[in-house]
């Protein structure tokens, strides 16, 4: 065992707790996505490989319509979401990051809320707010969007003002210097630098809502808002097939590769370490 | 001739911090004015007032006679040289000099030769389609510079430009800089903190402390007849010492240094009581031990250092105080060994000798930035 107490090399002993952490966390992962691709009914038993429960003709993915139907919802909500939360986001952040008065402390603080406040408070929360409150919008995809907006705009704030505390004030002051009014200061200048913090934060916003599961659930009206981390949550304890495996697989994969796309465009323009920072994020 | 600036009793204090209070300076067109001093002594502030970045809290900043303290900067014809550059990293160096040219009525055609002329100006006109990231500190400056001379502007704002860069490349750039000025004839108003750097460009030192000016006027001026302890502190290496006035005598003062009496031709010569007296290192003369005369002191060597084209010698004198003097290498032999612990006699001609009052009262500090010669 001398290689674990040579002084001089580097430590090994967190070489190896590290080493068996990540091991720990990524054997569920794979076994479920391995079990994604069983060919027998069983969720614990291999029976060797196949690709029926994606694409067979009865219970897969692809035909059955209670798994489509979840798919497409998931898919549904996270594009609009992102669509709000993104400009909405982008202009919280400019309007915070300007805004240096009286008050600016505590909405900082405000934004960070969502982010901290345990989701099942915000689930409970919000189902009153739109039962008693707004009746008129009642459950179901509008009140899941609201939902998934209000915490998926704290991401996009965060990730975008720290992209803007980092370019700092001087490409403003350089564009007003030479001549740009206000307005081209923001759409020649500051957006093109906070593009990758844009792009970054319209996929984590993404990521985040396909992922969620408290708020979604307790703003869904009936089984057309279903999404997929519902369908698992409620089938997994019915009559389980791979095919949930198989579903799970699917979203694991969006929510990566939009992830992975994320952290590469923000490492291409806006430098390693705060790419870092930002993969941190991920949670 | 277009380019003046006159600042009036110009005053900004951020959450109740004064950092520029009430300064007064005039800035002559076509000239190099320098801002120097110390960080935090509000020379950027004031560069950043005459932007147009920061609003004055009172006073008046006129270019050319109109007062453009409450012109947003996209509106006022001066541009700016930033510390740090701020090239746009999302556009290429032609993209970056083309930027403010939108903003004037310009065809295409005319654009692209005044991007080009505006890059031949400042040696990179192969440089067009690099990036900022692909270019060198020099480089970066460079366009920077061609950036903000392509709109020509009445004034041109540097703030430190030489600040980031090594010291070899600093040099060249102080001569192209003072250079450029030169040709283009556009009023530069350069901040730095570096003394050298101020005296070898500039027509004219604004020498800037705690917010207000405390000298201003010709680099020679500035150096040779400092009028605070600050300024002559600041410029240059000086001697110190702490003296105490006795009243004119003649054209001169009597100072009492230690339990030496010596007469001092510059400064307040009228000055009684509590002073000092400086004298610059090259002013100091160093002759054999027990030379007689007066305005003579002895002392001991404590350190040599040869430069080169001078030695730098450390005396202790009577009465403990250690004086810096400077020695030229002339080819001479000298009568005597620079050696640590050698006797000397140190001689301090009165004429090279400045009595400066502790501290000028704040209104003559405004008139004497006010009077300098035209």
């Amino acid at each position: 065992m001398s290689w674990l107490r040579n002084p001089w090399g580097r430590p090994r002993w967190l070489a190896v707790v590290t080493a068996l952490y990540i091991v720990w966390s990524v054997v569920p992962v794979v076994l479920a996505v391995a079990f994604a691709f069983n060919a027998g009914r069983s969720r614990t038993t291999w029976q060797g490989f196949s690709f029926r429960w994606f694409t067979g003709s009865t219970g897969s993915v692809l035909h059955d319509p209670a798994l489509q139907g979840a798919l497409k919802h998931t898919l549904l909500l996270a594009v609009i979401c992102v669509a709000v939360s993104t400009p909405l986001g982008v202009s919280l952040a400019l309007g915070l990051q300007r805004w240096r008065g009286r008050g600016s402390g505590s909405v900082n603080t405000l934004m960070l809320l969502p982010l901290v406040t345990p989701e099942i408070v915000m689930g409970v929360a919000l189902l009153l707010l739109f039962l008693r409150v707004f009746p008129e919008i009642g459950l179901g995809t509008t009140a899941q969007v609201i939902g998934q907006v209000t915490f998926t705009l704290s991401y996009v704030v965060v990730i975008v003002r720290g992209r803007l505390t980092s370019i700092g004030p001087e490409y403003e002051e350089a564009a007003a210097d030479l001549g740009a009014p206000p307005h081209d200061q923001l759409l020649r200048v500051l957006l093109p630098l906070l593009a990758p913090a844009i792009i970054a934060a319209a996929a984590i916003a993404f990521a985040v809502s396909i992922d969620d599961f408290v708020v979604t659930q307790y703003l869904s009206s009936d089984a057309s808002t279903t999404t997929v981390s519902m369908l698992l949550y409620a089938t997994a304890r019915g009559a389980p097939t791979p095919a949930l495996n198989a579903i799970a697989t699917v979203a694991l994969v969006i929510t990566l590769v939009t992830l992975s796309l994320a952290f590469l465009v923000y490492r291409r323009f806006a430098g390693g370490k705060e790419a870092a920072a930002l993969a941190a994020m991920e949670i | 001739m277009e380019g003046e600036i006159r600042l009036e009793e110009l005053t900004k204090a951020f959450d109740g911090v004064v950092a520029v209070d009430g300064i007064d300076l005039h800035m002559p067109p076509g000239e190099f004015f320098t801002m120097l001093g110390p960080s935090g002594c509000g020379k950027t502030t004031t560069l950043r007032m005459i932007a147009g970045f920061e609003r004055p809290t009172s006073g008046r900043i006129l270019l050319d006679g109109s007062d453009v303290a409450r012109v947003p900067p996209h509106r006022r014809n001066v541009n700016t040289v930033f510390q740090s550059y701020a090239l746009f990293p999302h556009l290429d160096v032609a993209g970056n000099v083309a930027f403010g040219l939108k903003y004037r009525k310009l065809t295409k055609e005319e654009q692209t030769r005044r991007v080009g002329e505006a890059l031949e100006l400042v040696n990179l006109a192969g440089f067009a389609g690099r990036k900022a990231a692909q270019l060198s500190g020099g480089q970066q400056q460079r366009v920077a510079l061609a950036r903000a001379l392509v709109l020509r502007p009445r004034v041109l704002l540097l703030d430190e430009p030489l600040g980031a860069l090594d010291a070899r490349l600093r040099k060249n750039l102080q001569v192209e800089l003072k250079a450029l000025q030169n040709e283009l004839g556009i009023t530069f108003v350069f901040v730095t903190h570096d003394q050298e750097e101020a005296l070898t460009m500039s027509d004219r030192i604004a020498v800037m402390n705690e917010g207000s000016v405390e000298q201003a006027g010709v680099p020679r001026e500035v150096y040779e007849e400092p009028r605070t302890l600050f300024v002559a502190d600041f410029l240059g290496v000086s001697n110190l010492l702490a003296a105490e006035a006795m009243g004119p005598d003649g054209d001169a003062c009597s100072v009492r240094v230690g339990d030496r009496v010596f007469r001092a031709q510059q400064g307040a010569t009228g000055a009684r009581g509590d002073v000092k007296v400086m004298i610059r290192p090259e002013r100091i003369a160093i002759e054999p031990h027990a030379t007689g005369g007066d305005n003579r002191l002895p002392g001991m060597v404590e350190r040599s250092v040869f430069l080169g084209g001078a030695h730098e010698v450390h005396v202790r004198v009577l009465g403990g105080e250690l004086l810096k003097a400077t020695v030229a290498n002339d080819g001479k032999r000298l009568p005597f060994a620079l050696e640590q612990g050698e006797a000397v006699t140190v001689h301090l001609p009165p004429d090279g000798l400045r009595v400066l009052t502790p501290g000028l009262p704040r209104a003559e500090a405004g008139e004497a930035a006010e009077s300098g010669p035209a």
